[in-house]
């Protein structure tokens, strides 16, 4: 039984992230795979929309932290909407809240965007 | 006539675990780690603990659980790890044992997240979400196993 899955798709210069189910050691690899993916197409503007991401462990926070230098070295950034309590309260746990801003809706996330410059190179 | 020794008299007088442990012995494999979160979640939510805090201490059990397959047995998938989880009364305790490779998590430094990507570390998070979630977390060796144990207070210790 797949614990994960990871659609993508554009919104505009924004690539919009959907994992659902669970992120850890297991599942990392798929998610990590979707993160590269949009790197490897030079799309720095990145909405992790966490609606139906139940929960992450730490797998899945390196796998974001592992990605985020080249990501802002390019001009973009890993912007992160609708979590849930069980998550966001993994996100605040760690610090990632003063790292990483996080938005109630997707809309949100991807207007935080415009207005910033290019972020595909 | 006096009570014996293993005699419910005896027992009722002898200060015990206010349950019996749950013991899970799992395959070295990732996929199991979502049992041993949600197994550990539940004992969590039985032993009194919200939602949100269940949540929490099975986070970092599995964080635990994946330490051993990673670093223990150096993803090997032909050996076990037994989880012992215990409601104590006062507390809520987790031991994670393997027979695999004499680790030191004491020699993992510590984690400054604002450097963390800059130094483009791997790993390490997981032995701070621990340390973060638990109020204690003690790593030992004992008859060639290492023993992770994992205590959460149910009533939250004054921080300093």
């Amino acid at each position: 039984m797949g614990e994960l899955t990871v659609e993508t798709r554009e919104s505009g210069d924004v690539t919009l992230v959907y994992p659902a189910g669970f992120i850890n050691a297991h599942t990392v690899r798929t998610f990590e795979g979707e993160i590269q993916k949009a790197l490897d197409r030079r799309c720095y503007k990145i909405v992790l929309n966490c609606a139906g991401l139940q929960y992450i462990a730490s797998a899945g926070l390196g796998a974001i932290m592992g990605a985020i230098e080249e990501i802002r070295g390019n001009g973009g950034d890993i912007r992160i909407s609708e979590l849930n309590e069980t998550v966001l309260n993994i996100f605040e746990i760690l610090g990632f809240h003063h790292l990483y801003r996080i938005f109630p809706s997707e809309m949100e996330a991807i207007l935080s965007f415009r207005g910033e410059g290019e972020g595909r190179a | 006539m006096r009570a014996r020794s293993g005699t419910p008299a005896r027992k009722a007088r002898t200060r015990r675990p206010a349950k019996p442990a749950l013991v899970l012995i799992v395959p070295s494999e990732t996929v199991f780690l979502s049992l041993v979160r949600d197994v550990t979640k539940r004992m969590a939510e039985e032993a009194g603990f919200d939602a949100a805090t269940a949540d929490s201490l099975a986070l970092a059990v599995d964080e635990a659980t994946t330490n051993v397959l990673e670093h223990a047995y150096r993803g090997a998938t032909d050996r076990t790890v037994e989880l012992r989880i215990e409601d104590r009364g006062e507390s809520f305790r987790v031991d994670v044992i393997d027979d695999g490779a004499s680790v030191n998590p004491r020699a993992v430094p510590r984690v400054d997240l604002r450097r963390y990507a800059s130094e483009r570390r791997k790993g390490g998070l997981g032995v701070h979400l621990m340390g973060k979630i638990m109020d204690s977390v003690t790593f030992r060796r004992t008859g060639g196993c290492n023993v992770c144990c994992l205590v959460r207070r149910k009533t939250p210790a004054p921080r300093g």
